[in-house]
């Protein structure tokens, strides 16, 4: 078997277009795309729009499939990857099938994160990651009236905003989980709820759930450390998790997402991460961090394709605007978007 | 072809015992949990007891080899359940061994007596020194034999890292007393506060006795050796909970940081949270994938709240008026996995960064203690032995659990101890009272439905929400199985033990066993290959019909379902039931 | 469209259940209302580890043949099904098996090559099946009932379905079914909760008589029964086997009889012998035992006796596909025997019609004295419907036989020469009508007689005789709109339903298009087929074979040259297919 097989796993906006950047240099190549929804790429950013009724479902998807046969990328939606033997270049999908690779992208992306101190509550709240979440979200929204959001990262305050639009009461705790890998300063905290409240929004001065109960199909009562309070529902924004469980002990070298070096290689030979699942060392904050949002997903993917081409492109690290915004440090970019 | 006759011997109603290599390879590859676990618990057939309702022949059975099943069902490291059948990727999850263990410990019946298998005095006098996991264990063995054993503990109470070292919200303290109690009752002659060394030299306890054994385990924390390392309110791991659980209670402030990996550090952390803290973080120099403690370990210190913190390294300790202020780390990138299976780091230049925290604990191991006495000592001046003998340089000094080997788990030393009082009483007396043997006999097919197989493995129950087990010490945080859930996860069990085997001059070749196989445990082979002591270590296995000169259960794969049996038009797949077991030598040879 | 049109396949191995599971489907979606054509397909090996589809296709309005494109396929065995993927649409359904015993390579796998639009829905059929009832053999069931938690389909219907399959057995494998069932169908519930469809929700189902799943062989074994068939004889043979199973099981109840003979030939030898003796007798075969029958069959042209005989086309010549279906026996039926030897010969189109034509084939053997070829196919043969029950009126059933009424004394002429061409019948052993029946020609009397005139004679009475029988026979039937039509297509068996579907299709789409159906292949009512071909610009006979057999029977009657769409794939044919052409044609022709 001389041909190249590269693989993607991951069908966001880094695994897109890495595969569309592979397809673009080398013609025969195989190139397979792994995505874990049985849907087409759409845009996750765009979803508190769609819960405000300003978009509609199919206003969301990206790339039309034609385009994937056109460009002789095999598709594979709704598989999802479980393991991965690096050293025999196989990796394994859900489905006990065993696929051959001589190179590979990880783009997997991240999951919503709940704290472990509130895994028992885990029913009792909604995160809003996947177009799925987001049906669940308008189902909800539909019957209640105030929401409780736990957060403080891009999608929390984007969802809040939908929320406003859709004149509901919001109730806002900001987590210090959320702003990782920033410490939730106390100058960050003031900044951020005073934006919050100039909006309407009832920021809360408690900083951990303590316990939630359900009284009703539609209310749940949130005990912080500051009180207690009913509301309609609660909205889990403790920040993302990168979504490489599967890869745990696989020889890949993982802490929160996979450790790549700025041409995001990852410890394996042929092996490259981007988007929000690779996690990469910044001197600027001097700590390691995962990117995110659409645009720095897209180019990391372009990177990363490049590099498995034989590159030597380098991540653009110093993305001070990041982290700057208003003087405030954060993690987020979406900030200015509010 | 060998003399098989040479180690097979015929044992009451049946039975047969074996000690031929060969049977002992294919336990190890058949019955993997026994295998795993340094004591060699026959798992199968405890956890079977179990399901048959009868919890104190269960907790009897891990008696036998495990002198405190009771404290080992619960901090046990449960090597066992990493090896379980019922783990392998399309099967599932391991079987709760561990805590099936514990359920047989609190289910035994009232006042419950274990009847020691008992031989007469041997005039014999062993002293041991340390009435730690290892210390205990050997005393139980060599009092069991005849043997007059004195056990010496530095401490005020026996029991060593399982008293002073794993906090009391894992390990409640009846429990432990009630199983030391088991074996000191043997007629151990137990001196506290006897520090060897200092209170009594090791040269006169070797003048006194027939045999001296030293398990003292490791209570010398390593230090960082970083600057201020001695500010107040730091603290060495080690020390720090033997303090607590002497009843010395530490004060650690409010936001505390955790330096270590092990369970030690996790203990440490957790024992912060129940003595006021309430912003508590491991820091780790690799990540969390490199961790030693358990899955569960992790889980349950996050549901804490204690946050893990990867890739640090401490560069120095901050302090303002003689007090922690905080800790300056450097990040690290992750080098070459090290033939130990440790990972390398490399702190990354100009990564300093500071975390503030008002107490430090530095849990980054430990060692034993240079005990004065003769013999060969290692370079820190630790007394030698050899790993399989367990003696030491000198005549009558032996050695064994984490004195002799470093920082180990509880089952190991327990292990080792009951194997070093096997090998003083060998060298004493030139005997051997018991032996390993593989027992076969006859046994019926399973009696499992199919459908346990697809039982979801259940976890142990804890305390929750996790603030509510934060308000005292001794909460214990896994409330164990009810009886019915001990007994639904007992189910779950494949029972290993037994074997299938098809008798290949009956075979007719007609594959229905194949049809109904749960998974490729039924193989078309071509050539069976055998390691030189006989036992089979793989199949060559063919496709071509032609080439086929066996159907055979590759029992490393066969997962004890009994569908090839029932569906067997000639029968000629026999069931056995194998076990790796200890049994008295009745016989002295 | 709205309506409910719904193709649903099951594809395994031998031993996967793959059959039982698509006859289940058949039976509950029938139990709800629906109409259903299924279809299956299996291994011509008899005991061996070959590929089994079942297709089903589920709708609201009548349906008559089978759609080519799946909507949903479920997968007993994924390495088989990966056959199946040409057929399925770009968003079909596909429920596999996610937990199968061992790793599947990727050039191996289903999945692998199915459309980045397909809907997946992976299941542990097997786990989920040991875990409800403790054998994975009910993996089938479990995906039963993924496809009815995925499809929307009202999962009591099945649960009906497995207590009528299973009501024979003990209750403990009913239960182990239905467990399955439901294990499969809380799994599909719970587990794609987000994304159940609904594809049979929009259903509007005709009220009308309540229906039952029948196959063309179940039809054919009824119609004989209730036509009051005395003996069976018959070697089997696919795929006409199933109709003599099932009069082995019947008949013997009705004081009738089964026999197995040893080969074809003595098989037709003893209808004859029976029908001789005025028993009504059958027997069934497919192309390689009717080839045996021929001379037997001119014997019984020769010497006027009436028989029965079923051929259960399937693709030839010889062995040829035994599992497959084909129409290449048309020729042999109609023409294979030597000698002038013409006789009645039959097709039917669907299953009603293989009852109803099969009760017509006795009485019409007895009235016109001649062997009766019925013709079907195994995709008529194989094929389920849900149809009203048919029963065969009193009228349908009655003796044909027309009996001399000769007075005393009078030699009886068994042969006698009528204007009709039928001599009255006597039956052995009434009194002063004894005849001797032979297979030489023969004079009115039976007595043999070579003349030149005698046999000009007779041959022209047999013909006349033969083609007397139009009277009695089924007329074509016309589906098409008053005035001229662009394109006329003329089917006959199996094929047919595909035709018409494809002409109603055609009209749908606006074209002035119409169907002739032709059931009575010889004779054949000329008038009727050139009144239609008259006004047709252009005639379309599609057949499953590859030479025009019903072309080169008929295209004569038609005003220009018939254009043929000759298919040889075993396969039924696809309505696309035809409608294709159609339209094609319609084109040509506007332009």
């Amino acid at each position: 078997m001389s041909r190249e097989h590269w693989v993607v796993i991951g069908n966001g906006p880094a695994g897109n277009a890495a595969a569309v950047t592979l397809r673009k240099f080398v013609t025969d190549a195989r190139i397979t795309l792994i995505g874990e929804e049985n849907i087409p790429e759409y845009r996750c950013n765009l979803l508190p729009d769609f819960i405000a009724g300003a978009l509609r479902e199919e206003d969301l998807f990206c790339t039309p499939i034609q385009r994937f046969r056109e460009m002789d990328i095999k598709l594979r939606l709704g598989q999802k990857v479980t393991d991965v033997a690096f050293e025999r270049g196989e990796l394994k999908l859900a489905h006990n099938e065993v696929v051959r690779f001589t190179g590979m992208i990880i783009a997997c992306g991240s999951t919503p994160s709940i704290p472990e101190r509130l895994g028992m509550f885990r029913d009792l709240m909604l995160p809003l990651k996947t177009l799925g979440d987001a049906k669940r979200w308008i189902e909800k929204l539909a019957r209640v009236d105030s929401v409780f959001v736990a957060g403080g990262d891009l999608t929390s305050l984007c969802f809040t905003r939908a929320l406003l639009a859709l004149r509901k009461r919001v109730m806002f705790m900001l987590c210090p989980d959320s702003f990782w890998p920033i410490p939730l300063s106390s100058e960050v905290r003031r900044s951020c709820s005073a934006r919050l409240e100039e909006r309407g929004v009832e920021v809360l001065d408690c900083a951990k759930i303590e316990n939630l109960t359900r009284l009703s199909e539609d209310s749940v009562e949130v005990k912080t450390d500051a009180g207690s309070l009913v509301v309609g529902a609660v909205g889990a924004f403790f920040g993302l998790v990168p979504n490489v469980r599967f890869l745990a002990r696989t020889g890949l070298d993982l802490e929160r997402g996979i450790l790549v070096d700025e041409y995001l290689r990852t410890c394996v030979e042929n092996v490259y991460a981007a988007g929000d699942c690779a996690q990469v060392y910044h001197p600027g904050i001097r700590a390691y961090w995962v990117s995110i949002g659409c645009p720095n997903a897209t180019e990391q993917g372009r990177i990363a394709a490049m590099n498995l081409m034989g590159g030597s492109l380098s991540l653009d690290v110093p993305q001070e605007n990041i982290f700057e915004v208003d003087g405030i440090k954060v993690n987020t970019s979406w900030w200015m978007e509010l | 072809m060998k003399n098989r006759s040479a180690h097979v011997e015929q044992g009451e109603k049946g039975a047969v015992y074996s000690t031929d290599p060969a049977d002992f390879y294919y336990m190890g590859v058949n019955v993997p949990c026994q295998k795993a676990c340094p004591a060699y618990t026959n798992v199968p057939a405890y956890i079977r007891s179990l399901y048959d309702g009868d919890p104190s022949r269960s907790y009897e059975i891990n008696r036998i080899v495990n002198v405190m099943p009771a404290v080992l069902g619960r901090i046990c490291s449960r090597p066992c359940e990493a090896m379980c059948r019922h783990g392998e990727p399309e099967l599932g999850k391991p079987v709760n061994i561990c805590h099936i263990k514990r359920s047989a410990a609190d289910y035994r019946e009232p006042g419950h007596i274990y009847l020691e298998q008992l031989f007469a005095p041997l005039g014999k006098r062993v002293c041991i020194v340390g009435a730690g996991p290892a210390g205990l264990a050997a005393a139980h063995d060599l009092s069991t034999v005849g043997v007059e054993v004195t056990l010496l503990e530095a401490f005020d109470k026996p029991g060593g890292m399982l008293r002073y070292g794993i906090p009391e919200f894992r390990l409640p303290r009846n429990i432990l007393d009630a199983e030391i109690g088991g074996i000191l009752r043997l007629g151990v002659a137990l001196k506290t506060g006897v520090r060897v060394g200092r209170d009594v030299s090791v040269e006169s306890l070797l003048a006194d006795y027939d045999a001296v054994l030293v398990t003292a385990g490791c209570y010398v924390s390593r230090k960082l050796e970083v600057s201020g390392e001695n500010l107040d309110s730091v603290f060495s791991g080690l020390e720090f909970v033997v303090d607590v659980h002497s009843g010395k209670l530490p004060v650690v402030g409010k936001s505390v940081l955790v330096i270590g990996a092990g369970f030690t550090a996790f203990d440490c952390a957790r024992l912060a949270l129940r003595l006021g803290a309430d912003d508590v973080s491991i820091c780790i120099r690799g990540t969390e994938e490199d961790l030693r403690v358990t899955a569960d370990e992790i889980l349950e210190a996050k549901r804490e709240s204690i946050a893990i913190k990867g890739l640090t390294v401490s560069k120095r300790i901050l302090g303002e008026n003689g007090k922690v202020a905080g800790v300056e780390f450097l990040r690290t990138r992750l080098g070459e996995r090290l033939p130990s299976g440790r990972r390398a780091v490399a702190p990354i230049e100009g990564s300093e960064f500071v975390l503030p925290a008002d107490s430090v604990i530095v849990a980054v191991g430990q060692g034993a203690e240079a005990i004065p006495s003769p013999g060969e000592k290692g370079p820190r001046g630790v007394l030698k032995a050899d790993p399989r003998t367990f003696r030491a340089s000198v005549s009558g000094l032996y050695l064994a659990g984490d004195y002799m080997t470093g920082p180990s788990t509880v089952i190991e030393s327990i292990a080792a101890g009951r194997r070093a009082a096997e090998q003083i009483v060998a060298d004493l007396t030139g005997k051997r009272f018991r032996q390993w043997v593989v027992r076969m006999e006859k046994a019926q097919i399973t009696d499992r439905p199919r459908e346990w197989d697809f039982i979801p493995r259940q976890e142990i129950p804890t305390v929750l929400p996790a603030e509510s087990r934060l308000k005292q010490m001794d909460i214990e945080v896994e409330t164990g199985f009810s009886r019915e859930e001990a007994h639904e996860e007992a189910k779950r069990c494949y029972l290993c033990y037994l074997h299938y085997e098809i008798d290949i001059d009956a075979c007719i070749y007609c594959r229905y066993c194949i049809d109904v196989a749960p998974r490729d445990c039924i193989k078309l082979v071509k050539e069976i290959v055998t390691n030189e002591d006989g036992a089979i270590t793989g199949y060559v296995q063919t496709t071509n019909w032609g080439e086929v000169n066996a159907v055979v259960i590759d029992n490393s794969r066969c997962i004890r379902c009994g569908a090839c049996v029932r569906v067997c038009p000639v029968d000629c797949i026999s069931v056995s039931k194998v076990q790796l077991v200890q049994r008295g030598l009745q016989s002295w040879r | 469209m709205p309506g409910v049109d719904v193709t649903v396949e099951v594809c395994g191995m031998a031993g996967d259940g793959t059959i039982a599971a698509g006859g289940m489907i058949n039976d509950a979606m029938s139990h709800g209302g629906f109409s259903v054509l299924g279809f299956d397909s299996y291994p011509a090996e008899i005991r061996g580890f070959g590929r089994c589809v079942t297709r089903s296709r589920v709708g609201d309005r009548e349906i008559r043949a089978l759609d080519e494109a799946t909507h949903v396929l479920i997968s007993l065995n994924d390495e088989e099904s990966k056959s199946r993927v040409p057929v399925l649409t770009r968003d079909c359904v596909v429920l596999f098996d996610s937990n199968p015993p061992v790793l599947v390579e990727e050039d191996r796998s289903l999945v692998a090559i199915l459309d980045p639009e397909t809907r997946l829905f992976p299941m542990p059929f097997g786990d989920l099946a040991a875990a409800a009832a403790g054998t994975q053999r009910g993996r089938n069931l479990v995906a039963l009932g993924g496809f009815a938690a995925v499809c929307g389909a009202d999962p009591e219907l099945f649960r009906e379905a497995i207590r009528a399959k299973f009501k024979a057995k003990s209750q403990s494998v009913l239960q182990a079914n239905l467990k399955s069932f439901d294990a499969g169908y809380a799994y599909a519930l719970e587990k794609f909760h987000d994304r159940l469809l609904t594809m049979f929700a929009s259903a509007d189902l005709p009220k009308g008589p309540e229906k039952v799943m029948l196959s063309g062989n179940m039809a054919i074994g009824k119609a004989a029964l209730d036509a009051g068939l005395k003996l069976y004889f018959g070697y089997p043979i696919t795929p006409a086997t199933p109709i003599m199973e099932y009069l082995a099981r019947e008949l013997p109840k009705r004081g009738g009889a089964v026999v197995q003979m040893e080969d074809e030939i003595s098989s037709i030898g003893a209808v004859l012998g029976a029908s001789y003796a005025g028993k009504r007798a059958m027997t069934a075969t497919s192309g390689p035992g009717f080839a045996l029958m021929t001379e037997l069959i001119t014997h019984g042209v020769m010497a006027e006796i009436p028989a029965v005989i079923l051929n259960a086309q399937r693709g030839g010549p010889s062995t040829g596909l035994p599992t497959k279906t084909e129409q290449s026996d048309l020729h042999a039926a109609v023409f294979g025997g030597p000698g002038d030897s013409y006789r009645i010969v039959i097709a039917p189109t669907n299953v009603t019609e293989c009852y109803y034509y099969t009760v017509k084939s006795f009485q019409l053997a007895e009235k016109y004295q001649t062997p009766v070829i019925v013709l079907t196919d195994f995709y008529l043969d194989n094929r389920v419907e849900n149809v009203p029950m048919p029963e065969a009126r009193e009228e349908d059933v009655r003796d044909g036989n027309i009996y001399p009424n000769v007075s005393a004394g009078e030699p009886y002429k068994r042969y006698l020469r009528t204007e009709s061409g039928i001599s009255p019948r006597s039956i052995p052993g009434q009194a002063g009508l004894q005849f001797t029946a032979t297979g030489l020609e023969h004079t009115e009397r039976g007595k043999p007689d070579y003349s030149a005139r005698n046999h000009m004679e007779m041959s022209a009475k047999r013909f006349r005789k033969i083609q007397g029988a139009l009277a009695d026979l089924p007329e074509p039937e016309e589906y098409a709109p008053d005035g001229p039509l662009s394109v006329g297509v003329i089917g006959w068996g199996s094929t047919f339903g595909s035709a018409l579907e494809a002409v109603l299709a055609a009209r749908e789409r606006g074209l002035r298009v119409g169907a002739l159906k032709i059931t009575s292949l010889y004779p054949y009512h000329e008038a009727a087929i050139r009144k239609f071909t008259s006004r047709c610009e252009e005639v379309l006979i599609p057949e499953l074979n590859y030479s025009g057999q019903l072309i080169s029977l008929i295209g004569r009657l038609c005003r220009k040259e018939a254009i043929p769409l000759n298919l040889a794939t075993g396969e039924p044919f696809p309505p696309s297919l035809i409608r294709k052409k159609i339209e094609e044609l319609a084109e040509a022709g506007a332009q």
